[in-house]
C-alpha cells in the first residue's frame, strides 16, 4: 500500500497528468500551435486559446524560488513542520511541491539547483507517484 | 488600456454619506454564533449583521431606507437575498467581491444614471461558519486546493512563500516585519471596538509567536470575525444636504494580475507590482494626488506581506526598500504615513477590508478630533487592495 496523501484536483486532464507518473514522468501540456507550456493543466492554452496539446516530459531540473515550513499541520498525512517549496523549473513554469523525507529545507539558498524525485502516493483516486524535487 | 481622460471626469462625483458597522469586540467574546443555540447576546447571521450596521449607516446619514436605489453587496450575501431580507426595492442590484470593487461599481452605476444613492453592504458569519482556507476544507482559489496533494495550502501559506522570496532578494528580515503586527496592535488600542483592543504586542512578544507557515507567525495572520458593514454612497451634489461631512471619491484604479496565479508567479516573481503600477498610474492621475499627498493610507491585511508590497508598488518607497521603511513609527499614527489606523483586519477586525473604508472615512470626517487616533488635518486618504489575482486602490477626500 502506497503513502496516503490528500486528495488530487481530478477532472480528465489531471488524470492524464497523473497517469505519466507511474512511470515517473513530470510531463506538462504544450501547446501544438505556440509552443507555449501550461501548469496547471488547462482545456485551452492562455496564449492563443488552441485546444491543441501534446504531453512533454521535463527535464526535471529547475531552482530554488522560494520555501516555507508548515509548523501548523493542515493535513493528518502530512504532520507539522512540512515544507513546501516553489521551483522555477528549467522550461519556465513554476512548480510548487514539497521536499524528499530527510531534506533540511533550512539548508536551501536562492536559486539552488534542484532535481526531480518521486515519492508513492496513494489517494481515494487510486496509487500514484508524487514529483517534487530534491537538491541536485 | 485605461483612460485617464475618462477617468478624471468621475473625481468627485459620488461622496460616501453614511457608515455603518458592527460590535466587533463584543460579538467575539459573547462567541457571536450565528445560527447556533449558542448564540452571544448580537449575535447573528451575515444578513443580521449586515442588517445591523444599515441601521447604523442610515442613522449616520439621515436617510430614509426609501432613499436607497442601488445596492453592492459582498461577503456571504447574495444581492437578491440581501435585497429581499433587508425590505430594499432598488434599481440597481449587484454582487462584488471586496469592499473596493464595490464603492467602484457603485460610483459607475451613478454616473450612468442607473441609480443616484447606493448602499455598499458587506456582511460575514465566517467564524460562526468555519470557514476555512487552508487544509482539506480549504474554499477559494485553486491554489488554496491544487497543492493539496504536497501538503502546500492556505492563503497563508502563499503570503508566506512571497515573504521568503522578498527576504531572499531583499535581505528583509522578521524584525522587520514584525513592525506591521506591532503598529497595527498599537492602533488597536485606541479602537474600543478593536477584538485586539486591550491586547498590546511589543516586537519581543511578536518574536516569541509561534510560526504557522514559517516565517510567517501567527500575528502576521489576520483575525477571523463574524461582522457587517454598510456603506453609503450618494451623488455628490445630492450629497451636499447630508447630515455629515461628505467624504468624495476622488479617485480609483483597477488592475488585474491573473495570469498563471495558480503557478504564484505574480506573486513570486513579481510581487503584484505589475497590478500595482497598473492601479498607481489610474488612482493618481484621476485624483490629481500622489503619495506625498497621502495623509491616511489603508491597505488590505489579511497578511502582513501585503503592507511590505504595496507600500513598494505605489511608489511610497523604492522597491525592496519596505522591511525598513516601516520602522521608527513611520506608519503609526502621528507618523509620516499612518497606515491601518483602527487595527485593519489583524488587529480590528477582518471585515474583508469594509472596515478600512469606514475608517478613512472616519479619519477624514475628523471624527476622532482631540483624540490620539485621530490623523491631525487628515485630508487625503488612500485604499489599496492586491491580493487574488488583482489590485484595486480608491481615493478619499474630505469634501469642502
Amino acid at each position: 500500500m502506497a503513502t496516503p496523501r490528500p486528495v488530487r484536483v481530478m477532472d480528465p486532464l489531471n488524470a492524464e497528468f497523473w497517469a505519466f507518473t507511474l512511470d515517473k514522468e513530470l510531463r506538462v501540456q504544450r501547446c501544438t500551435s505556440c509552443s507555449k507550456l501550461r501548469w496547471p493543466c488547462a482545456a485551452i492554452c492562455d496564449e492563443c486559446l488552441s485546444e491543441a496539446y501534446e504531453w512533454v516530459r521535463l527535464s526535471g531540473r529547475g531552482k530554488a524560488l522560494s520555501w516555507i515550513v508548515f509548523e501548523r499541520s493542515y493535513f493528518p498525512e502530512y504532520p507539522a513542520p512540512h515544507p513546501a517549496v516553489a521551483v522555477e523549473l528549467d522550461e519556465g513554469p513554476i512548480f510548487v511541491c514539497t521536499l524528499p523525507p530527510g531534506v533540511d529545507v533550512d539548508s536551501l539558498t536562492d536559486g539552488q539547483s534542484l532535481v526531480l524525485d518521486w515519492l508513492d502516493g496513494e489517494d481515494q483516486f487510486g496509487e500514484y507517484n508524487l514529483p517534487v524535487f530534491k537538491p541536485a | 488600456m485605461a483612460r485617464i481622460d475618462r477617468l478624471k471626469a468621475l473625481k468627485d462625483t459620488v461622496a460616501i454619506v453614511g457608515i455603518g458597522d458592527t460590535d466587533y469586540l463584543s460579538d467575539y467574546r459573547s462567541g457571536a454564533k450565528g445560527n447556533t443555540s449558542e448564540r452571544g447576546s448580537g449575535a447573528l447571521d451575515a444578513y443580521g449583521l449586515a442588517a445591523k450596521a444599515l441601521r447604523r449607516a442610515l442613522a449616520d446619514s439621515g436617510l430614509k431606507k426609501s432613499a436607497i436605489d442601488g445596492i453592492s453587496v459582498s461577503g456571504m450575501l447574495e444581492e437578491s437575498r440581501t435585497a429581499e431580507v433587508l425590505g430594499l426595492d432598488p434599481a440597481w442590484c449587484h454582487s462584488a467581491s471586496m469592499a473596493s470593487d464595490s464603492v467602484i461599481e457603485a460610483v459607475q452605476a451613478i454616473n450612468a444614471g442607473l441609480c443616484d444613492t447606493v448602499l455598499c453592504l458587506y456582511g460575514t458569519a465566517q467564524r460562526s461558519a468555519n470557514v476555512q482556507y487552508g487544509g482539506p476544507q480549504a474554499s477559494g482559489q485553486l491554489s488554496y486546493s491544487f497543492y493539496a496533494p504536497w501538503g502546500m495550502t492556505s492563503q497563508g501559506g502563499l503570503y508566506a512563500m512571497a515573504f521568503r522570496r522578498h527576504q531572499l532578494m531583499y535581505g528583509t528580515t522578521e524584525e522587520q516585519l514584525g513592525a506591521v503586527a506591532v503598529t497595527f496592535r498599537q492602533h488597536a488600542q485606541l479602537n474600543p471596538n478593536a477584538i485586539m483592543y486591550g491586547k498590546p504586542l511589543t516586537l519581543e512578544d511578536y518574536l516569541q509567536t509561534r510560526y504557522v507557515a514559517r516565517p510567517l507567525r501567527l500575528f502576521d495572520y489576520c483575525l477571523v470575525n463574524d461582522g457587517g458593514v454598510a456603506l453609503i454612497l450618494q451623488r455628490a451634489d445630492m450629497a451636499k444636504d447630508a447630515a455629515q461631512t461628505p467624504i468624495s471619491i476622488s479617485g480609483f484604479g483597477w488592475r488585474e494580475a491573473d495570469r498563471e496565479n495558480t503557478q504564484l508567479r505574480p506573486r513570486l516573481k513579481d510581487f503584484y507590482h505589475s497590478a500595482h503600477h497598473g492601479v498607481r498610474d489610474q488612482v493618481y492621475p484621476m485624483s490629481g494626488f500622489g503619495p506625498k499627498d497621502i495623509d491616511v493610507y489603508s491597505t488590505y491585511d489579511s497578511f502582513s506581506t501585503h503592507v511590505l508590497l504595496t507600500l513598494e508598488g505605489f511608489g511610497f518607497c523604492g522597491e525592496g526598500e519596505s522591511g525598513a521603511f516601516i520602522q521608527d513609527g513611520r506608519i503609526s499614527i502621528g507618523g509620516e504615513l499612518p497606515v491601518n489606523t483602527s487595527g485593519g483586519m489583524m488587529s480590528e477586525s477582518y471585515m474583508q477590508s469594509w472596515n478600512h473604508q469606514v475608517e478613512l472615512v472616519r479619519q477624514l470626517r475628523h471624527t476622532y478630533e482631540g483624540g490620539p487616533r485621530q490623523v491631525a488635518g487628515a485630508e487625503v486618504g488612500q485604499y489599496v487592495f492586491d491580493g487574488s489575482g488583482r489590485c484595486h486602490s480608491v481615493i478619499y477626500t474630505r469634501g469642502n
